[in-house]
This record gives C-alpha cells, sequence and structure tokens, in this order.
C-alpha cells in the first residue's frame, strides 16, 4: 500500500511549489513532530495528532492519537472513515489534507495551507433571516410614517387650511378636508347620509364636540320637550361613570347630557333614527313628581301599568271661550250647543234608518262614515259640515224658484236665515201669465201678485221666530237662546278639532276595530254624552312595552302615541319636511253663532 | 435537598435561583401574570354586560373610554419590553416576569380591545388600529408556539455541528470537488461550477418559509443531469451528493430560523405602526368630537 504524499506551497511571488513523494506503507502518522510521516509545523497541531490506516476493504481510517479531534470534511471529529474512491478532506490547523484515489490505484493526500477565511461571521449572518428581509426598523419607519401621514397629518392639515363653508343639508357640498372618510366610525343616519362626504359640515371646529346650534341650523323647527332648566330637574340622577364622563366633557365645550348629540348619537349605521324607548321615557317620567314636583303630569311608565287616565279636552259650558281637559276619573258632560242623539242616527231600524235606505246618496242606514270624514294624518276627523252630513234628511228647503229649483234657507249664519225667510215672505212673484189663461175676476189666490204684495206683512217675523224657537226648523239640532238684546239666537256649536292633545291616536292603524269598539255611540242617547273611549279600553289590547305580543295583545311602547320633540305629534318620515313642525294649538269650532256674535258691533 | 424547602440558608435560596432559572416565563411564579390577565379579562367582560351603556356600548361611552384608556396604556407598556430587554441593570426587574407579563397582558388585550369597539368594524382608521393589534397579538402567539416547539428541531437539524462547521464542510467538498471534476468535459464541469458557486443563502423568504429548495438547486440539478456511471463521475457524482446533504442541513436550518424569525419581522413593525394607528385613532376621535 503506498500513499503519494503531495505538498502544495507557495512562494513570495504567489507560485504554486509542488513536491510528491511516496510512502510505502501502510499507515501514516500527521503531527508536529518531526518524527511523523506528514509533518506540520503549525502549533495548533498536536505533537502526534493524527493517524491514518488502511483497512482490509481499502476505505483509511483515521483517528486522534490525542484528545484533540481534527477536521473531517468540515466536521470535528476524533475518529473517521475515509473512502479514497470519493476521497475526504482532513483539516489539521490551519492544513487541509485531500485524500484521493489516484488514477493508478494509489491513494494520494495533498498537503495544502489555506488562509484563515476572513468575513466569516459575515458568511454566518446568511443563517438568519434578516439577511433577507428589509430590517425591522426601517419596516417600522415606513409603516408609521405612512399611517401618520395618510391617516393624521393630510386630514389636519387640510381641516386647518380650508375655507369654511356653511352646513349643506343636501349634501350637494363635498367636504374640503382630505381622507376624514378614514376618521368616521360608521355610516350616517338614513337621513344625514347625504352629508357623509362633509365631515365638517358638523364636525365644524378642531376638537370641538357637535354643537347644537349646528344642528339647529338645519333643524329650525325642532321643538323642546320643556325648557331646559325643567328638562334638567326632572332627568333622574346619573350613573357616577356617566357623571364623571359628563363633567369632563362639559369642562372640554361637550354641551351636556340635554343636547342633542347626548341622544342623537350618529355614525351607527345606515338606520333611521329611532324613537325614544319605554325605559327612555320612563326615566323620568316613573317619579317624575318626585323631582319635578309642580308638574301638572302624572307619573307614568308603562301603559299597561302604570298611566294616567286619558283626559280629553271637550267644552263644559255652553259658548265657553275654550276647551278644558277632562278631569281624570269623571263623566265630562260635553255642551257642545247641539242636540244630536247618536243612538236615533245609528239605530239600523228607526226612521232615521228608513229615512236613509230611502235617499239615493245613502241607500241604507247609517253609518259613522257617512258624517264622520278623517283628515288626513289619520288622526282626527273633518269637522262635521250640516250640508255634507246633515241636509240630506234635515232639508232647509223653503221654496220652488221661479225657473223651476228649489230655494233653501241658508245654514250658519242667523242673519242669512233672516233675509231668507223674509224672502220666502215676500215670495216670489209668479210671473204674469202672457197666455190666454186669463184669471176671473174676484179670485184672488194665495199664489197671486195680489196676495204677495198686499197680503200680511207677518209671516216673516213669525217664521224666524218659529224658526228658531222651540218647534222651529233650527230646533230640531240647535238650542235655542236669546241673544243679548232679547233676540231669539241659537246656542253656538262648539266641538274640538281634536280631544287628545298630547298624544296622537292613528284611526287608520285601527280600521279593524268598529267604531263602536271604543265609541259608545250606538247607546248614546244625547250629545252631551263625551264619546271618548278611556283608559281601559285601550288596555284591552295595549299593554307596555314589556307585555308579550299575543294575537289580541299589542305590546306598546311611548313612542307609539306620543312623540318627544312634538308631544302632540307624530313622528313621520313622510310628507313635506319639516314633517316636525308643531301644529297650531287647537281652534275652537266656529260656529255660525259664533260668526254672528263677531259680526254684531 | 438536605434542607428543607423555604429554608433561609445561603444554598437553598441558590438552589431556588438555579430553579427558577430553568422555570419558563409562560409558568413564571405559578402563572402569577396568567391569572392576572384572566382577572382582568373577566371583569372588563362582566363590566360590559353589566354597565349600562347608552345609547349602546362603544367607545364612546365612559365604560368605552376607560377600556380604551386601559388598552393604550397596555400596548404603551407592551411595546417597552424591547427596551427593557436592551438594559441590562440591577434590581427588581426581572426579565422573565416582565416577559411572562407581556404574553398574558397581551393576550388580555384581545378581550379589551374588542369590548373597546364595541363590535362596531369598519373601513377606519379605529379598526386598522384594532387590526393591527390583532395582528401583533396573533403573531406573538405564533412567536411563543415557534420557541417552544421550534428550537429542539434546530437543534436536532444542527446535528452537533456549529453554523460554521456547516459551511467549512461545504468548502471542504467544494475543494474536493474542484479537484475531483478535472476530468470532465465542458459541459459536465459547467455543471459543477453552476453549483459550487451557488451562494448557499441565495433562497429568498418565500423559499427560506416553505422549504422549497429544489426549483432553483444548482446541485440538485447537476445531480439530475449528470450520469453516475459516465468515465470520472465515480468521485464527483458521490461528492455533489455530499454537498446536497450538506446543503440540505443548511437550508434546514435556514428554513427553521426563517419560521422562528420571521413573526418578529411583522410583531415589531405592526407594534410601531399600531402605535401610530393609535394615535391618530386617538387624535381623531377628539379632533371630530
Amino acid at each position: 500500500m503506498a500513499f503519494l504524499i503531495r505538498t502544495i506551497d507557495f512562494t513570495a511571488t504567489g507560485r504554486e511549489i509542488v513536491r510528491d513523494r511516496v510512502a510505502e506503507q501502510a499507515s501514516l502518522t500527521i503531527g508536529r513532530a518531526a518524527e511523523n510521516d506528514i509533518h506540520l509545523p503549525d502549533l495548533a497541531v498536536e505533537q502526534r495528532h493524527v493517524r491514518i490506516d488502511t483497512r482490509a476493504d481499502g476505505t483509511l481510517s483515521v483517528e486522534a492519537l490525542g484528545t484533540l479531534g481534527f477536521g473531517l470534511d468540515g466536521r470535528v471529529v476524533t475518529e473517521g472513515v475515509i473512502d479514497p474512491r470519493t476521497g475526504g478532506e482532513i483539516a489539521l490547523g490551519a492544513a487541509r489534507l485531500a485524500v484521493a484515489r489516484e488514477s493508478d490505484g494509489s491513494t494520494s493526500i495533498t498537503i495544502r495551507q489555506v488562509v484563515a477565511e476572513e468575513g466569516k461571521t459575515d458568511a454566518l449572518r446568511g443563517f438568519a433571516l434578516a439577511s433577507v428581509l428589509p430590517s425591522k426598523r426601517a419596516m417600522s419607519w415606513v409603516f408609521s410614517s405612512a399611517i401618520l401621514l395618510l391617516l393624521l397629518a393630510i386630514p389636519v392639515t387640510s381641516h386647518l387650511l380650508r375655507t369654511p363653508a356653511k352646513p349643506d343639508p343636501t349634501g350637494k357640498t363635498p367636504g374640503t378636508v382630505l381622507l376624514d372618510s378614514a376618521w368616521s366610525s360608521g355610516e350616517l343616519s338614513s337621513k344625514h347620509h347625504t352629508l357623509a362626504d362633509n365631515c365638517e359640515s358638523c364636525h365644524v371646529a378642531a376638537f370641538e364636540s357637535v354643537q347644537d346650534e349646528t344642528c339647529v341650523s338645519c333643524h329650525k323647527d325642532i321643538g323642546e320637550h320643556a325648557a331646559r332648566p325643567r328638562l334638567a330637574k326632572g332627568s333622574p340622577p346619573l350613573s357616577p361613570g356617566d357623571a364623571l364622563q359628563w363633567r369632563i366633557g362639559e369642562s372640554l365645550g361637550k354641551e351636556g347630557p340635554l343636547g342633542c348629540v347626548a341622544c342623537h348619537s350618529e355614525h351607527e349605521g345606515p338606520v333611521r333614527t329611532q324613537a325614544g324607548s319605554e325605559a327612555f321615557c320612563g326615566d323620568c317620567h316613573e317619579k317624575l313628581d318626585t323631582r319635578l314636583t309642580d308638574t301638572d303630569l302624572a307619573n307614568a311608565h308603562d301603559f299597561g301599568k302604570a298611566h294616567p287616565q286619558l283626559r280629553p279636552i271637550y267644552y263644559a259650558s255652553f259658548g265657553a271661550a275654550g276647551p278644558v281637559r277632562a278631569a281624570p276619573g269623571t263623566r265630562p258632560i260635553e255642551r257642545s250647543g247641539l242636540k244630536f242623539p247618536h243612538d236615533v242616527h245609528m239605530s239600523r231600524t228607526g226612521g232615521a234608518a228608513r229615512m236613509a235606505v230611502s235617499l239615493g246618496q245613502y241607500g241604507k242606514p247609517l253609518d259613522c262614515k257617512d258624517c264622520h270624514v278623517l283628515t288626513p294624518d289619520r288622526m282626527s276627523f273633518r269637522e262635521v259640515k250640516m250640508e255634507d252630513a246633515c241636509e240630506g234628511c234635515h232639508s232647509l228647503v223653503s221654496g220652488r224658484t221661479a225657473v223651476g229649483g228649489f230655494s233653501k234657507l241658508r245654514h250658519g249664519d242667523v242673519k242669512d236665515l233672516a233675509e231668507d225667510l223674509a224672502r220666502i215672505s215676500s215670495g216670489p212673484r209668479p210671473r204674469v201669465a202672457a197666455g190666454p189663461a186669463r184669471q176671473r175676476p174676484g179670485q184672488i189666490g194665495s199664489a197671486s201678485p195680489y196676495r204677495a204684495d198686499f197680503g200680511r206683512p207677518v209671516r216673516a217675523y213669525i217664521g224666524l221666530s218659529n224658526a228658531l224657537g222651540p218647534g222651529g226648523v233650527c230646533t230640531e239640532c240647535h238650542l235655542p237662546t236669546r241673544g243679548p238684546t232679547g233676540q231669539a239666537d241659537l246656542v253656538p256649536v262648539n266641538l274640538p278639532d281634536r280631544f287628545l292633545t298630547s298624544s296622537f291616536f292613528n284611526h287608520e292603524a285601527h280600521t279593524k276595530q268598529k267604531c263602536s269598539d271604543c265609541h259608545a255611540a250606538e247607546t248614546s242617547k244625547a250629545a252631551s254624552d263625551l264619546l271618548m273611549p278611556d283608559l281601559k279600553s285601550c288596555r284591552t289590547c295595549h299593554l307596555g312595552a314589556s307585555a308579550v305580543k299575543t294575537a289580541k295583545i299589542v305590546p306598546s311602547d311611548c313612542a307609539m302615541c306620543h312623540a318627544y320633540h312634538l308631544p302632540a305629534g307624530q313622528w313621520s318620515a313622510k310628507g313635506a319636511p319639516p314633517h316636525y313642525k308643531p301644529p297650531p294649538p287647537p281652534p275652537t269650532s266656529e260656529s255660525a253663532a259664533a260668526k254672528l256674535a263677531k259680526a254684531r258691533p | 435537598m438536605a434542607t428543607k424547602a423555604g429554608g433561609t440558608g445561603r444554598f437553598t435560596q441558590d438552589e431556588k435561583r438555579r430553579d427558577s432559572d430553568h422555570v419558563s416565563f409562560l409558568k413564571h411564579r405559578s402563572f402569577r401574570w396568567l391569572w392576572i390577565a384572566l382577572l382582568l379579562s373577566g371583569a372588563a367582560i362582566a363590566g360590559y354586560l353589566m354597565i349600562d351603556q347608552q345609547p349602546r356600548p362603544n367607545g364612546g361611552t365612559w365604560y368605552g373610554y376607560t377600556l380604551g384608556t386601559i388598552g393604550v396604556l397596555l400596548i404603551l407598556w407592551l411595546s417597552l419590553l424591547g427596551v427593557r430587554k436592551r438594559r441590562i441593570n440591577p434590581g427588581a426587574w426581572s426579565l422573565k416576569a416582565w416577559t411572562s407579563a407581556h404574553v398574558y397582558l397581551g393576550l388580555s388585550l384581545i378581550v379589551i380591545g374588542t369590548l373597546h369597539t364595541g363590535f362596531q368594524i369598519g373601513w377606519n382608521v379605529h379598526t386598522l388600529a384594532y387590526v393591527l393589534m390583532l395582528l401583533v397579538i396573533a403573531t406573538g402567539i405564533y412567536g411563543v408556539a415557534v420557541y417552544a416547539t421550534l428550537p429542539a428541531s434546530l437543534s436536532a437539524n444542527r446535528k452537533e455541528m456549529t453554523r460554521a462547521q456547516m459551511l467549512d464542510a461545504l468548502t471542504a467538498i467544494d475543494r474536493q470537488l474542484e479537484s475531483a471534476a478535472q476530468p470532465l468535459g465542458r459541459e459536465d464541469a459547467d455543471l459543477v461550477i453552476a453549483a459550487m458557486n451557488q451562494d448557499p443563502f441565495s433562497l429568498g423568504v418565500i423559499g427560506r418559509l416553505t422549504g422549497n429548495f429544489y426549483g432553483s438547486c444548482r446541485t440538485h440539478y447537476a445531480l439530475t443531469e449528470l450520469e453516475d456511471d459516465e468515465p470520472g463521475m465515480e468521485r464527483v457524482y458521490p461528492l455533489l451528493e455530499k454537498r446536497l446533504a450538506q446543503l440540505d442541513q443548511i437550508r434546514g436550518q435556514l428554513r427553521i430560523r426563517a419560521l422562528l424569525e420571521v413573526w418578529l419581522f411583522v410583531h415589531i413593525p405592526l407594534t410601531i405602526a399600531l402605535i401610530a394607528a393609535l394615535t391618530a385613532h386617538v387624535i381623531s376621535v377628539f379632533y371630530y368630537w
């Protein structure tokens, strides 16, 4: 077995010097000592460091002679095997001994000195992921600067540099602040949606909460629920957390818990503003009298359990200047000035019914709707007009006109009536017959011009006082009275347009019910009955919001009948804006007599 | 143990310290910070359910502001771990306790942050901050998970070699290849040169993370192109196989280290981005109050 030992050195000029020698032996020793077969003058090498033996199968076993290992193909070991056919490399100090099989079958060991690699630690950095990624610091800078620039610096700068514009509720004015849509915490409510691109229409000044003044600049007609000091007094105490938040907020310029935005919180999604819940109303109204001691309002919080009796308004005396509210629990006697027994008119068999059947305009017994017509807002009914509702039966026809029609007494004003009656008395003259029908002398008939011209003039006076007096045509429905100078007159008709003025009642929503289910008209014998239903009749179907909904029971919160900003009106998204405009105070129905009284000096 | 537990002798104390040195930061002080974090989260949930927030729960109620304040303070404190771990100073500042608190309080931020949103999510700076926070927490969870599992496989992959030795081995193989490949023809020699010249670290992030190495590996390519029974191949082919095996070990190291380190490249920049987004969130909320 022979080893070809080839040493490669370099001269100072870089020229390679190759020395070959052959060692005819089966094993070799390598070390720093001179007696070794391969002598390596390197302090990092042991005196006798490694021995190489040829094994039976032709491979070489390499073994450290001391405790110090050696490098074999890059890894530090104390013993190893090299197959000369594939070769191997032994590292000892700075020397690299490459073992290979030569073409002649001998094993060559080529010894080279390597220069210690510089920048090896740099090479090790390649193991770290950082070597192929941008540094964390650089990424941090990029991300955070992008966020601060786009989401903070640009909106703030453009807000500060803009020219403030007035709010435009139509939404046609686009906002001038850039990128502030990224600040929106949610979509605006349906009604405010047109303002979505114009944040500064509501958020006017920097670091200032949305002010009532801004809301009211569009919502000019909004009504206050009550005066602010009374609202404040009637409100229940805030929770400690809320109180602290409001104290901090108010010290920073936020309007208090009575400001618009305290209830109307925005950016909650594209929904309609919800009416306050029963609990919301109950917060104040459940024990209102304990805080607002001088209030006229009774406590209320649950329609089924705690709601004051309904108090319709009505005229308590004939010719009163205004209506009064019924005291709770009383049976009001209405002094409308009319005689009107509902039972007679609603009877399916009586004289009124027979007469209605015989008239073309009805054709059947009278129904409520024959006289009472809903107003467009579905809440109340139009004024009942004598000419439309009564005159079909209660005729005021006074005679035939010359052209073949009928003349009738005018309704509504006693002066008109007097004129019409006087005309009857003088009577329209029949035209003098131009034809051959000659009158025989001495025949002075009732229809003759003579009678008209020379008849007694008392009939007119009798007629007026008869008409206004007991048994007269007017007193079929009206109550007779005497005027200031003792002349015959009628009691003025007073009926409110709406009976429940602090809430609203949608009649259209109740068409499943018959009118008489709530209004006891079929049994009412006199006009003095106030046919308004009481709380109990409402509660047969309506209970509080917490009630269980069944086929019959309707859980009803306060907002079903009451509105916050407009206690008497219904909040409605329909109709021409402003839908929340408070109606004028309920006017008294102007009766004929009232007009008459006004006309008189 | 000769002395009773809880003794005051110096040996006992030293033993205690040495024992505690080997307790994971997750188990630090019998999960003290886990309990504190659970307590904090439980209290936040209970408050959310019990406190009537009008008109609806969100970041703008007093409870929402409270949660938001706790959240932002926690985030700022948690981000100071990077500062704390670089300051080696005396005093009762156990880095392990700090890390334990960092992990568990960071997790409790999921609860606090989510309740602060009131479950109102949108395309805005507020949700950006929330999502960044969740991403930071998610990468943190990943980091804890891989720190618990991957070092073992990293160690197994090393087979008692240092990184420098792995590179040395590759160099040794290359030197042998250089001489062994002398008899080869031009084409074959080019394949060997290409294999030797390829930087073992030339893999990109995706390559490192997926462990999909062979697509661009020249050594692998050379092995598929060369025939091991051709003349002159009897040394080159086994050497190339050795080279590929060595490369596999190095690349295994690269893959495991990438999996072990990648979360920090998301965790840290996103933390800084989160602080920026939080700043924008807080300022914008009060700018448009």
